[in-house]
């Protein structure tokens, strides 16, 4: 077993970088330094809060790998 | 979780970067007015930068950058003259604009004079403290919240703490570790340490909200046992952007200040003033100020009252803590809410505009709206704030809980002699 103690959360950051919007979704700007995306975790979602600058947009991104609908009581 | 980046963007202060940019809009305490009483002049930092602050013999406050434009000695340790400070090592002199009055080595006929000049700030008193805005013109007003304004028995305890501001901020946008920091944890070390922890700030948090509006971010919460008709969630309190929480209830009205003296210094204050229905006030020539203790003998922090539990989380965060590998969830989004609200004013700034909360006429009182009855608690909480919170080293302590206590017999007679 390998017991190395690695850095604490390095694949979570990782990852964040690797992930978080780069542009706006509504007017295709750079997020990046004028932009903001919050990561923030809800049950297996990742959801990035995420502030426009140029246009001023907001709104959650929950990036996905499967779609879960549900089935009403009948 | 956010990138190194953006962490770096939103806690770098200085002079320069779009946070200290956004940040030298604003007016800051920088001194108790006692202590230019004492001595008139004294050095003060503000976002990473150092300040000389005097005040001359006519009541007048100036701030100028501490090193003189000359050949950069401490105006800190200048002579305060009637139009202004004069550097101590060779005798320039500067008036509260920054003009340079005199250079008495120079010939007079040079205009080398002229040619000088101290980048000077704005510096006014209110409420027993020196104010001071270090931002690019037109200055804009120092608001006058009602803490500052109202009447009451004003009390001041402040620390220094080890770490950047945000950290601090963010706790002002995060309802929940009410119920476990001065809830579970004050019950755990009281139960270690021999006292009870008050019950009511362990009450569970059923729902938190956040509103945006003119001053900052109003937090709401409905704790177990309450409802949406309760204060707590009707009215809730301030986040003040982009500095200051508001908070009371109980006849206690207080501003939490965290001022940002640099990227990992913090002045905390709690500027409180005691003004319960039926108080008596008497006169306060000075506004008493006291140091709260964080840390024990041992470098152990003091956790067995309200603030010092709050300082062990802020400061145990780290100066500035990694936010590349933190983990937010939903209990979160205050945090997440407020770290917007920074982005976007600093936009706001960087295209010329007035961020949020800028004064621009000036106004005698600006109410803030903040719940009177606190956690669904009653009276009892201004008791508990007392002893249980940093007023607990306050030196006027015990008359301060007598001016509560004779207040309440003086409004609910019957109910105070049961
Ligand atoms: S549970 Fe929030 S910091 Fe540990
Ligand atoms: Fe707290
Ligand atoms: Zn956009």
């Amino acid at each position: 077993m390998n017991t190395a103690r690695r850095p604490a959360y390095a694949a979570d950051a990782e990852h964040h970088r690797r992930d978080a919007p780069r542009y706006c979704p509504r007017c295709g700007c750079d997020l990046v330094g004028t932009g903001i995306a919050v990561e923030f975790w809800e049950g297996t979602n990742r959801v990035f809060h995420t502030w426009c600058a140029a246009c001023r947009w907001t709104g959650d991104i929950t990036p996905m790998t499967q779609m879960v609908g549900h089935e009403p009581e009948h | 979780m956010l990138t190194a980046e953006m962490n770096e963007e939103l806690t770098r202060v200085g002079p320069g970067t779009p946070m200290g940019e956004l940040l030298r809009r604003y007016w800051y305490p920088v001194a108790f007015t006692r202590e230019l009483e004492d001595f008139p002049v004294t050095r003060t930092r503000l976002l990473g930068e150092n300040f000389a602050l005097f005040k001359t013999p006519n009541g007048r406050y100036g701030i100028l950058p501490e090193a003189c434009p000359h050949r950069k000695a401490s105006l800190a340790y200048g002579v305060v003259e009637p139009d202004g400070l004069r550097c101590s090592y060779h005798g320039w002199m500067f008036d509260h604009s920054g003009t340079c009055l005199d250079q008495p080595a120079e010939r007079d006929e040079t205009n080398f004079r002229d040619r000088v000049r101290a980048d000077a700030g704005a510096a006014q008193e209110m409420g027993g403290l020196v104010w001071a805005y270090i931002g690019p013109a037109p200055v804009p007003e120092l608001p006058r919240f009602d803490v500052y304004v109202m009447d009451g028995v004003r009390d001041v305890g402040w620390a220094e703490l080890p770490c950047s501001w945000l950290q601090i901020m963010e706790n002002a946008v995060d309802p929940h570790h009410v119920e476990w920091l001065h809830g579970r944890y004050f019950e755990f070390i009281g139960r270690h340490q021999g006292f009870t922890a008050p019950a009511s700030f362990g009450k569970k948090h059923e729902k938190v909200g956040f509103t945006a509006f003119e001053w900052g971010i109003i937090k709401r919460r409905v704790v177990e046992g309450a409802s949406e008709e309760d204060d707590d969630w009707k009215i809730g309190h301030p986040l003040v952007f982009p500095y200051n929480m508001r908070v009371g209830g109980g006849g206690i009205e207080q501003m939490q200040i965290r001022v940002p003296i640099d990227d990992t210094t913090t002045r905390f204050m709690l500027y409180t003033t005691h003004a319960p229905d039926g108080g008596v006030f008497g006169d306060q020539p000075t506004v008493p100020d006291y140091e709260i203790p964080w840390r024990d003998d041992n470098g152990h922090h003091i956790t067995n009252y309200v603030e010092g539990q709050d300082i062990m989380t802020w400061v145990s965060q780290g100066a500035i803590p990694d936010r590349t590998t933190e983990h937010l969830g939903r209990s979160d989004i205050g945090v997440t809410m407020l770290r917007r609200m920074f982005k976007e004013q600093m936009k706001i700034v960087a295209d010329g505009g007035d961020p949020l909360g800028t004064v621009r006429e000036p106004r005698e009182r600006i109410d803030l709206p903040c719940e009177k009855n606190k956690f669904h608690a009653g009276a009892g909480f201004a008791l508990d704030f007392m002893s249980m919170g940093s007023t607990c080293f306050s030196p006027q302590l015990e008359e301060l809980k007598r001016l509560h206590i004779d207040a309440a017999a003086r409004v609910q007679p019957q109910a105070a002699a049961s």
